[in-house]
């Protein structure tokens, strides 16, 4: 079963990297295979938050909107290499990130999820009013595509003309999504398993006894929100070079709970789970907007069939639907050594 | 011109109390944000509009469209949070997120995502009249009959609260739900009734709304319904004099705001207040201390 499991992963990854190579190949499959990708890299970095930490943050968009703008505006503006501009707006974003995070970090629940949801409120009047800055509601067009022309690459290779394509135009960046989405994963999969994660972790679960046990609740969070702000704002960066447009309209409300959806979908704090949960969610939002229209519904009524399938998956599954058992009895052996060693320190 | 906005910001505000009860009242019980409460809101306004092109007069029509909006509520409660009693805070929370997406979409396939006007042969034509001018203010009789509506709705509301066996019930329940279970009251009665007022009182809003501005569109619940939440919060979540005081001076902040400060940005208003009202006071104003329940 496993094995198998295995198996079809490893087809399936081949088929992703050879797909753009086929002479079937579609730019319109391309496109929403990119987006996917972008989608995965906002679900694991959203993921740090309510699935490591505990705490629900319903602003994630703010931030892929502050890593977008930042990169559209110095592209723009600046005329600044992609490679200079990617670190500068993941920065960007964990800077705001613990510009709202040090404040917050000691609310808990309820309190946190409305904060981080009204500072992404805050991102959007902020994108939509500064017309000096942003242009406001008409949006930045014409964002220069990330110079990925490689085709001197294939020259040097010597590789046939007919070959040449892969060098050029969509082809790179597909590539490109790919690697970003492989850096973040592999990131992700170190840092869960190491000192930091399992800080994460056990302030999700008891942050009494996490801090009881000399675990720095402030300094983790704020880590977390960092890293969880730029991993958004990576996506953002790579969004603009991509699509070449930005308007606040494409940072509202709903894309938060879109990326929460993916996130729960696939399990809170279950790296693949967020994965495989964006492919399911655009793959559906793409089906959708094909079927809803032939029902003579509006494409936009998708969020219907999002808004029920999240209450569904709460409702029947409130740990997602790909969350290992394997995986949380670890965890709770981990809740188990916390305790005991919170009980050794009383009793001693 | 000052003054105007005063009474313009203080309409708005008695608008955001009415919604703001609702939230307060459903957090008091089961310590949920009804995130759904905009969209019963926006559907009082619908099914009003909807009755009325029935053929139903007025005062039925709003009745009736209170009557739904209290029934799906209730069905909310039940269909939705009811089975997420004992799950994960985190769980209950996206499924209200959820059940607010599901509703508003619901409302745009049945009618339509463009805003409509509130039907005008409905509303009797000395609404829009000045009742009161003192120089330069002018209170309209539709103002007039926002702030007798809504004042009548919340003084009803607080004999509810403090007087009825049911809203002993509530108080009791908000104490503390296990000691309030073993004292006899039935929990889930209680709840359910908690549901239906404040969800009766949140389409009303809807309603004189949508009277008030002439429009009414399937997102219009997701502003209110931040707004009136702020609301809820500055006044001290959990305390409905809180959350009608909370609406009214955010109403009138806003108004102001938009007024003398940057009309642009009029919406922020009501985030600003939220984030620092949770940072730097999160019992509110009249609310009680709030301890750490993580």
């Amino acid at each position: 079963m496993r094995g198998a499991a295995n198996t079809l992963k490893y087809l399936l990854l081949a088929a992703a990297l050879a797909y753009p190579l086929m002479p079937f190949r579609d730019i319109y499959v391309l496109h929403v295979l990119v987006l996917i990708m972008v989608y995965m890299v906002l679900a694991m970095g959203l993921n740090i938050l309510p699935g490591f930490c505990g705490l629900l943050d319903l602003g994630f968009v703010g931030f892929y909107g502050i890593g977008a703008y930042t990169a559209g505006l110095l592209t723009v503006q600046y005329n600044m290499s992609f490679w200079l501009i990617v670190p500068l707006a993941v920065i960007n974003g964990a800077l705001f990130g613990m510009l709202l995070g040090a404040p917050t970090l000691r609310l808990v629940g309820d309190y946190f999820a409305i904060v981080t949801f009204g500072f992404s409120e805050l991102v959007v009047l902020f994108l939509t009013n500064e017309i000096w800055l942003t242009r406001g509601p008409l949006g930045i067009p014409g964002i220069a595509p990330i110079s990925l022309d490689v085709t001197w690459l294939a020259a040097l290779l010597g590789i046939d003309e007919r070959w040449r394509y892969v060098f050029r135009g969509e082809m790179p960046y597909y590539y490109l999504a790919m690697v970003m989405v492989s850096l973040v994963y592999l990131v992700m999969r170190r840092v869960e398993d190491s000192r930091l994660g399992r800080a994460w972790l056990a302030i999700r679960e008891d942050p009494m006894a996490a801090a009881s046990c000399g675990v720095n609740l402030f300094a983790y969070k704020v880590i977390a929100f960092a890293v969880s702000t730029g991993i958004g704002a990576l996506a953002g960066a790579f969004l603009a070079r991509w699509t070449q447009f930005l308007s606040p309209d494409m940072f509202k409300f709903w894309e938060s709970f879109l990326v929460l959806c993916m996130v729960v979908l696939g399990g809170l704090g279950n790296i693949k789970g967020a994965l495989v949960g964006s492919v399911i969610l655009i793959a559906l939002g793409e089906v959708l907007r094909v079927i809803l229209p032939k029902l003579g519904l509006p494409a936009e009524t998708r969020f219907l069939v999002y808004g029920l399938i999240m209450v569904l998956i709460m409702r029947f599954r409130p740990n997602g639907i790909f969350t290992q058992v394997a995986e949380s009895t670890m965890q709770s052996q981990l809740i188990k050594d916390l305790r005991a060693r919170l009980d050794a320190r009383r009793t001693a | 011109m000052l003054e105007q906005q005063l009474v313009n910001g203080f309409t708005l505000g008695l608008i955001y109390a009415l919604i703001a009860v609702g939230y307060t009242m459903v957090y008091g019980v089961i310590e949920l944000i009804n995130f759904a409460h905009g969209e019963i809101y926006m559907l009082g306004a619908f099914l009003t509009l909807s009755f009325i092109s029935l053929g139903l007069p007025l005062p039925v029509a709003v009745l009736l469209a209170m009557l739904a909006a209290a029934a799906i509520g209730v069905l909310l409660d039940i269909v939705a949070y009811r089975p997420l009693r004992e799950a994960p805070r985190l769980a209950a929370l996206i499924t209200a997120i959820g059940m607010s997406i599901f509703l508003q979409n619901l409302a745009m396939i049945i009618w339509g995502s463009r805003p409509l006007p509130f039907p005008k042969q409905a509303i009797p034509a000395f609404f829009n009249e000045p009742a009161l001018t003192f120089s330069d203010v002018t209170i309209s009789w539709m103002q007039v009959i926002i702030y007798a509506v809504a004042v009548a709705l919340m003084v009803g509301l607080n004999l509810i609260i403090t007087k009825t066996r049911v809203g002993t019930a509530m108080r009791a329940l908000a104490q503390n739900q296990t000691a309030a279970a073993l004292m006899g009251i039935n929990v889930n009665r209680v709840i359910t009734f908690t549901f239906a007022l404040g969800s009766a009182m949140g389409a009303m809003a809807g309603i004189m709304v949508s009277m008030y501005y002439n429009t009414m569109y399937p997102t219009m619940g997701y502003l209110a319904g931040v707004k009136a939440f702020a609301a809820a919060v500055l006044g001290g979540i959990g305390s409905v004099p809180g959350a009608m005081l909370g609406g009214v001076v955010l109403g009138i902040a806003e108004t102001l705001g938009a007024g003398y400060i940057s009309s642009p940005y009029r919406d922020g208003v009501a985030y600003a207040v939220m984030i620092l009202v949770i940072i730097f006071r999160p019992s509110g104003l009249l609310g009680r201390a709030v301890t750490d329940k993580a």
